[in-house]
């Protein structure tokens, strides 16, 4: 069977037997183009991740959601949680979220005083993010209200305490961006990473409303 | 891998990228101030909402899901740069595809845990862990 | 300074873990001594170890997944023994002791043969199929392979220092909790699982990266090999499955380490919840193995039926259906756990509906052979056999999908019959069929046919003499992992199921013969163009073994089947396509990485195991400082010069010319 003629009639679904005609279909271009460029084959690799890295999460707010009431007659979130402190962490936190935009502009445009600042800005709120919560944490194990008091305190303590990790570890990366500008200059690849760190900066916002949603507003509500 | 091409494609855009074509600092600024501002009074809202004896309790739960469901919004349009724009498609999608297993991971636990605890028979009030 | 490591960890008064204990350590010296006497380190270290080549990465996965299999099969015959003697007797395995062994069966064959299989097969096969030289994270690829070999070797470890897990293959608590098992093996099993679970994670975001943004020009998604849609939906599967069991397993780690009350029997702990959470990742784990297998399937039925795969589109959806409604009838893995009438009933129907695709897909093969010129080749009869056999087991599926029915064979042995009813004839027959298919592509020779045929013609029988007394017993009331028992009707068909693992292990011979004897024989079956099976994807297009680069330039793809409108105008116009304007091609160099970071991985599990506290933290900061090297490197690509390009690519020219030739010559 010749393959350059066209066939006589259409078969897109491959259920005759003369060849298939293919047609063009909306994301055509997409695939098509070849092989994407390295920028946007990482980013949207790390955007999977992050996905997975959601995924996650909400392993941890399901388990949350379901052992909210068990207090084993120790304190629940009403008693334990304080407004001004979520209110203070939420306010660092966007605002990070902020100045972490503004670095990856300043790295795309290399602008260095925008782009060392604004990740300064950015690890320092992070930093005071992380400050208040450990507070908060400290304060509540030395009442007794740590996570092995109950199966409550146990979901509290991994949602959020994971969500701080992911911070900190964040916080580390942030360093490490620094560093590797100042090292090696706004090469293709560290433009990369920045670009990946923002991401993961502004999804650990996006968890954070998420988290002061379910566990703190919803837990104070009156 | 020598087939690499230009980094501004048309057809696709790396996720969280600026929009491809280019702009200047100036209109990046204004973008994250925008969503900045929204997202603020999102929060404060929020806040109001969960704080205040004016809204009826029931409803409570559901209005800060909604508010927050929309600040996740204005993180995903202002900060991420995730848009419904055929360069985007890709993105889109796998966002969705996100979506639906979280929404499927926590409401599914939710609904199953609940019926499961309706079903047990009823305990004598735990008493706390033994050291 | 050891944590809770002493002496007392070696079983010295268990003489079957200490004899083979004994014999695989005096067996791996012994071969580690023979390969570094024949000076193969430095190569093994240049061209395997620390390559991030897709296809050697895809050979390493499949090598460890048939090493582990044998280990996995060997637990098998254990079970199947100590079951057909101990009738009203203890039988010869103290029940400890099966406990651990059908735990470790289920745990190294699921995640430890099925997977690494699946995925190497995937690994080898998909960038060959896009038109591409390699996936989007090659160094990525390499760390994935190293971290999941890692937690094959942490439960390997355990047969000799220290136990296994005691509960089955997913730890249920409050049994697997602290309180109740308070050993080493629940820790074994959960750090071994934590460890390659970020392997396996890794490789679903590589891997859909790969698929939906890395295709030769022209490729657009509807031109994709069947496989590499298949590939696609197991490796969303994975991203978004993955996550939950390593957030279940924290969860109970954290109740053992910490005194955390997730799981436990006090404090509010919920056990109910981990069943949840667990089968909301187990579900969809048995599609990621499935979905793959389906797509070897495709290929093997395709090519052997010298057609286009029946239905293409259609075939896509059906994936796709599947890939989605996997997420969505995990319950029935516990309909009898008490959600009651209305959870149930939801959840039964979603399963029952999921059976639909795949019955679509069944269709669209049989389809595909109708019309078609069959040969009949190993691979092809494994697929012929996997129709079959799967789906009666797809039929006892549905039945379970009922709950009223599943309440009768919940945790009985017909359980245990329809899922190996599904997954041997399944995923473990389309392994073979596609270890069998695309061996030569690997290696540049095929396996003796002869050997392959024999060992199927064990292996099907074999089967069904394991597993259908099973059923049979199912339904009289057997549970499932028995030590022991004392109902003398059930043990007739326990020794024929044992019988029937004796052929089984007949063609598991077979198959090691069949390699041997072909390595052995490997000139007279070499491979020398690249196309052995009249093959219809891209990946026949290259040489065997293909080089490091895979396509000199890649293929511009103009119609559906690419390579086989290719080859046909080719046949047609007695020429070849016109030579590619060479170029220097770039490719990521080779890394350490992966195995260094796997080093410290290994000892971080054993630590934490051991809670020898001091290790866990100067390994946690090898491997952080492991990944900052690899940050800091500046080199990160090799150049392949267009002259050594031009020379690799035209000798598979001259040969495929040659070939060409002989074609008309018969032809005449």
């Amino acid at each position: 069977m010749s393959v350059a003629q066209e066939p006589a009639r259409r078969d897109p679904y491959g259920v005759g037997r003369a060849p298939r005609v293919p047609f063009r279909q909306l994301s055509a271009e997409h695939a098509e183009g070849g092989v994407a460029s390295k920028r946007i084959v990482v980013a949207y690799g790390f955007w999977i991740f992050l996905l997975s890295d959601i995924v996650m999460f909400s392993s941890f707010f399901a388990t949350y959601a379901v052992l909210t009431n068990e207090t084993a007659g120790g304190p629940s979130g009403r008693d334990l949680f304080h407004l001004d402190v979520v209110a203070l962490e939420t306010a660092f936190l966007l605002l990070s979220s902020f100045t972490c935009g503004l670095a990856n502009i300043g790295a795309l445009a290399r602008r260095s005083l925008m782009y060392y600042g604004n990740m300064a800005a950015t690890g320092l709120l992070g930093g005071g993010f992380l400050f208040l919560e450990m507070r908060e944490f400290a304060g509540m194990i030395a009442i007794g209200a740590g996570p092995q008091r109950s199966a409550f305190l146990s979901a509290f303590f991994s949602l959020v305490g994971c969500h701080g990790l992911h911070v900190t570890l964040g916080l580390l990366w942030l360093l490490t961006m620094m560093a590797q500008v100042y090292a090696k200059g706004y090469r293709a690849d560290i433009q990369r990473r920045v670009l990946c760190f923002a991401l993961f900066w502004h999804t650990l916002d996006i968890i954070w409303v998420g988290i002061f949603t379910v566990v703190y507003l919803t837990g104070l509500a009156k | 891998m020598s087939e690499i091409r230009a980094d501004r494609d048309p057809h696709d855009q790396a996720p969280g990228d600026e929009a491809a074509g280019g702009h200047d600092i100036a209109e990046g600024v204004i973008g994250y101030m925008v969503g900045l501002f929204l997202a603020t009074l999102l929060t404060a809202v929020s806040f109001f909402v969960s704080q205040t004896t004016l809204v009826w309790r029931p409803s409570i739960p559901v209005a800060l899901s909604v508010l927050g469901a929309a600040q996740i919004g204005v993180h995903l349009v202002f900060f991420l740069h995730i848009t419904t724009g055929p360069d985007n498609v890709n993105n889109v999608l796998a966002l969705a595809f996100g979506v639906l297993i979280v929404l499927l991971v926590i409401v599914g636990s939710v609904w199953i845990m609940y019926h499961l605890n309706e079903n047990m028979m009823p305990m004598v009030m735990d008493a706390p862990a033994p050291k | 300074m050891l944590g809770r490591l002493s002496w007392a960890a070696i079983p010295f008064d268990e003489p079957i873990p200490l004899f083979t204990g004994a014999a695989v350590i005096v067996i791996l010296l012994g071969v580690l001594v023979y390969i570094a006497i024949k000076g193969w380190i430095p190569y093994l270290w240049r061209e395997w170890i620390t390559s991030v080549d897709h296809k050697r990465i895809g050979v390493m996965y499949v090598f460890l997944a048939m090493v582990m299999l044998l280990r996995g099969f060997i637990d098998a015959i254990m079970m199947r023994a100590q079951q057909a003697f101990a009738l009203n007797s203890g039988g010869y395995l103290p029940s400890d002791h099966f406990n651990q062994i059908f735990s470790a069966h289920g745990t190294l064959m699921i995640f430890f043969v099925a997977m690494p299989f699946l995925i190497g097969l995937m690994n080898l096969v998909v960038p060959l199929q896009l038109g591409v030289r390699d996936v989007a994270f090659p160094t990525l690829n390499n760390v994935s392979f190293w971290l999941t070999a890692t937690g094959a070797l942490l439960v390997n470890v355990s047969l000799v220092v220290g136990e296994f897990s005691k509960t089955g293959w997913l730890p249920f608590p409050p049994l697997s909790e602290a309180t109740y098992s308070p050993g080493v093996g629940v820790d074994y099993y959960l750090w071994s699982l934590q460890i390659s679970g970020v392997g396996t994670l890794l490789t679903g975001v590589n891997f859909v990266t790969t698929i939906l943004k890395l295709h030769a020009p022209g490729m657009t998604y509807l031109r994709m090999p069947m496989f590499c849609w298949t590939a696609l939906a197991a490796n969303l599967l994975i991203v978004a499955a993955f996550p939950v069991l390593t957030a279940t397993l924290a969860m109970l780690l954290l109740d053992r380490y910490l005194g955390f009350h997730f799981f436990t029997n006090e404090a509010g702990g919920n056990q109910m919840m981990f069943m949840n959470l667990i089968w909301i990742w187990g579900h969809p784990e048995v599609y990621i193995l499935i979905l793959p297998s389906f797509g070897v399937y495709s290929e093997v039925v395709s090519t052997f039926s010298g057609k286009p795969l029946f239905g293409y589109r259609s075939m896509v959806a059906a994936t796709l259906v599947i890939c989605v409604l996997s997420f969505m009838v995990w319950l029935h893995h516990f309909f009898t756990m008490g959600a009651g009438a209305s959870v149930n009933t939801v959840f039964g129907v979603a399963s029952a509906i999921i059976a639909v695709p795949t019955g679509v897909k069944i269709y669209n093969w049989l389809f595909t052979m109708y019309g078609g010129r069959i040969q009949f080749s190993t691979p092809m009869m494994w697929s012929l056999g996997f129709m079959v056999t799967f789906v009666i087991g797809g039929l006892t599926g549905v039945l379970h999908a009922v709950p009223p029915a599943d309440f009768i064979t919940h945790n009985t042995v017909f359980l245990v019959a329809h899922f190996h009813n599904v997954i041997i004839p399944g995923v473990l027959f389309a392994a073979f069929a596609g270890y069998e298919f695309w061996f030569p592509k690997a290696f540049g020779f095929r396996l003796d046919q002869r050997f392959g045929k024999v060992a199927f013609w064990c292996w099907l029988p074999g089967f069904y003499l394991a597993f259908m007394p099973l059923y049979v017993l199912g339904l009289m009331g057997m549970p499932r992992r028995l030590q022991h028992y004392d109902v003398p009707e059930w043990r007739p068909w326990l020794i024929v199921a044992a019988i029937g693992v004796l052929l089984i292990l007949a063609g598991i011979c077979f198959q090691i013969a069949q390699l041997i004897v072909s390595i052995r024989g490997r000139e007279s079956l070499r491979d020398e163009v690249g196309d052995p099976w009249n093959g219809r994807s891209l990946e026949w297009s290259t040489a065997s073994p293909p080089p490091a680069f895979n396509f000199a330039a890649l293929p511009r793809v103009e119609g559906d089947e690419p390579y086989w409108e290719i080859k046909q105008r080719a046949r047609e116009q007695q020429v070849l396509r016109p030579e590619p304007a060479y170029t220097d091609i770039e490719m990521p160099l080779n890394s350490p990485t992966g195995f260094v970071s796997a080093f410290f991985a290994s000892f971080m599990g054993f630590a934490l195991i051991w809670h020898i506290w001091w290790l866990v933290g100067v390994t946690f900061v090898g491997a952080y400082a492991t990944f900052v090297v690899f940050a800091w490197r500046d080199r990160a690509e090799y150049h392949i010069p267009a002259e050594e390009v031009a020379r690799i690519d035209r000798e598979n020219r001259a040969a495929r010319r040659a070939a060409l030739a002989r074609l008309a010559e018969a032809a005449q």
